[in-house]
């Protein structure tokens, strides 16, 4: 599962370059929070947003509750790096996921859903509602467009697994298929619109995912 | 940044999703994709796919209806004999029509018409939304803080509804005075009473006074009954209405009415959860 198995040698040899260059990034990023540069902090929200709300969708599995907790993680972040709380810049993107990982344990734990440091700052900056908002609208259109592009019973398979979290004997069932077809179409179906989906982001530069966690 | 080709995001990000990669493996995802927009754009993809087919469920496919149903040849025989029968029937009842002076023994007892026709298609089960309908009581709740002294009548009321007694609530709640602090909970739990005991009408009339009335501890619980009322009629349009009303509050019932949402356009198909009757919710 490491990163190892599929990059070349010379990947490696290019990436110790980005690397070098995302770490001083990082560096300048975290020194001007600290320093209590309101620009930073927003450089910041745009770098980890999405990929914040990624991971507490995938875990909660609620859209709702998921943007309800970011704001939380990206409050709770801004606070700690402004008082200096992380100590080795390269370790930004795991002290984040950290924070998020301890929002989200303490919102199941109900021990408390707001952050621990309750010093809420007034000037935080709210990027966070405008960037959702388009962002979410943009996925819509181009998810809606790749999932009109497949077969009826794939997009069942799809519905019955992303939306109803069915198993695939218990879909087979239910369509009248092997579990064996039904997981083999929904790797397949899967694939095809995620691909679908990078494919049309990539021709429309205001939608492409990627980049847009790039930024 | 990195020149991963995404391969670890498509192996990992349904079952990411799903739920079954082991603890380690999560972590390990997570860790790669926090560093990785390649893996994170295709998850993030996938992501979207789920949330849009939950947004706007599709219909299962024609062909693919439960197994419950019968298949073509089943109904094809099946209306084939009964037509048979229907049709030997009719001739022999008009032959024996036409011999008046004959015995006709057990033919000859008054005969009513035959009650049903044969379908020559099987006929589509029709959609009834009254099975998704959550008519329940909803527990009581104090209406103000505690400690501060109730309604007598209210209290009376309030005991009667914590027994189940729903005729007795409604009798000793239509007693508090509408100038009274708890006015706006006892007409609450009477609609929920009335609901209870099959009075839609009265039910949907004091659910609608207290909804419609703005911002007090039942208005959520109000527009989430008034949902119900409206499953119980079959009118998804209404119905749909009054459960994005109550999602739009954000309260505690939030979760219980999008699930509803999500089941009513599930079985309504999508169209006819939004359009249908002009809402009265609305």
């Amino acid at each position: 599962m490491g990163q190892s198995n599929y990059m070349s040698g010379e990947h490696r040899r290019d990436d110790a370059g980005v690397a070098v260059e995302k770490a001083q990034e990082n560096e300048r990023i975290v020194l001007a929070i600290v320093a209590g540069d309101q620009e930073a902090e927003q450089s910041l929200v745009l770098q980890y947003l999405h990929r914040i709300r990624a991971m507490l969708l995938a875990r909660t599995r609620d859209p709702d509750l998921a943007a309800d907790l970011q704001q939380d993680v990206m409050v709770e972040a801004i606070c700690a790096l402004r008082r200096g709380q992380l100590r080795e810049v390269e370790k930004l993107s795991s002290f984040i996921l950290g924070i998020a990982r301890n929002v989200l344990n303490s919102h199941f734990e109900k021990a408390t859903r707001q952050p621990v440091s309750l010093e809420f700052p007034n000037d935080l900056p709210d990027h966070v509602a405008a960037m959702d908002l388009v962002a979410e609208e943009q996925e819509q259109v181009l998810a809606a467009r790749a999932i009109s592009a497949l077969d009826p019973v794939d997009r069942s398979i799809l519905q019955m697994t992303l939306v109803e979290g069915l198993k695939p004997g218990v879909i087979a069932q239910q369509l009248r298929l092997s579990p064996t077809v039904v997981r083999q179409r929904k790797v397949r179906a899967t694939r095809k619109v995620a691909n679908l989906i990078l494919k049309l982001s990539q021709n429309n530069s205001t939608t492409h995912l990627s980049e847009r966690v790039v930024r | 940044m990195t020149k991963c080709t995404g391969s670890l995001a498509e192996l990992n990000s349904l079952p990411y999703i799903e739920g079954t990669l082991s603890a380690r493996e999560i972590e390990q995802f997570e860790e790669h994709y926090f560093d990785c927009p390649v893996c994170l754009a295709r998850l993030q993809a996938i992501q979207a796919v789920g949330l849009e087919l939950a947004r706007n469920p599709i219909a299962l496919p024609a062909e693919l209806e439960p197994r419950s149903r019968l298949g073509w040849p089943v109904w094809f025989w099946s209306a084939g004999a009964i037509s048979a029968m229907l049709l030997v029937s009719v001739f022999t009842y008009k032959r024996i029509e036409v011999r008046p002076g004959k015995p006709t023994g057990a033919l000859s007892q008054p005969q009513s018409p035959p009650q049903t026709q044969v379908p020559s298609q099987p006929a589509a089960k029709p959609v009834h939304l009254s099975q998704l309908a959550d008519l329940t009581l909803p527990a009581f709740r104090l209406p103000n803080l505690r400690g501060e002294s109730l309604d007598a009548h209210f209290e009376a009321g309030m005991k009667e509804y914590t027994n189940g007694n729903c005729s007795g609530t409604v009798a000793a709640l239509a007693q508090v005075p509408a100038e009274s602090g708890e006015a706006r909970a006892a007409a609450f739990y009477s609609g929920a009473c009335q609901m209870h005991l099959g009075d839609y009408a009265s039910a949907s009339q004091l659910l609608r006074n207290v909804a419609n009335a703005g911002d007090s501890p039942q208005q959520e619980a109000a527009l989430y009954e008034l949902a119900q009322i409206a499953l119980v009629g079959n009118d998804p349009a209404t119905a749909n209405a009054y459960l994005k009303r109550t999602i739009a509050l954000r309260g505690d019932l939030e979760g219980k009415a999008r699930k509803q949402r999500r089941r009513m356009t599930a079985l309504t198909g999508q169209g006819n959860a939004v359009e249908g009757k002009n809402s009265e919710a609305k």
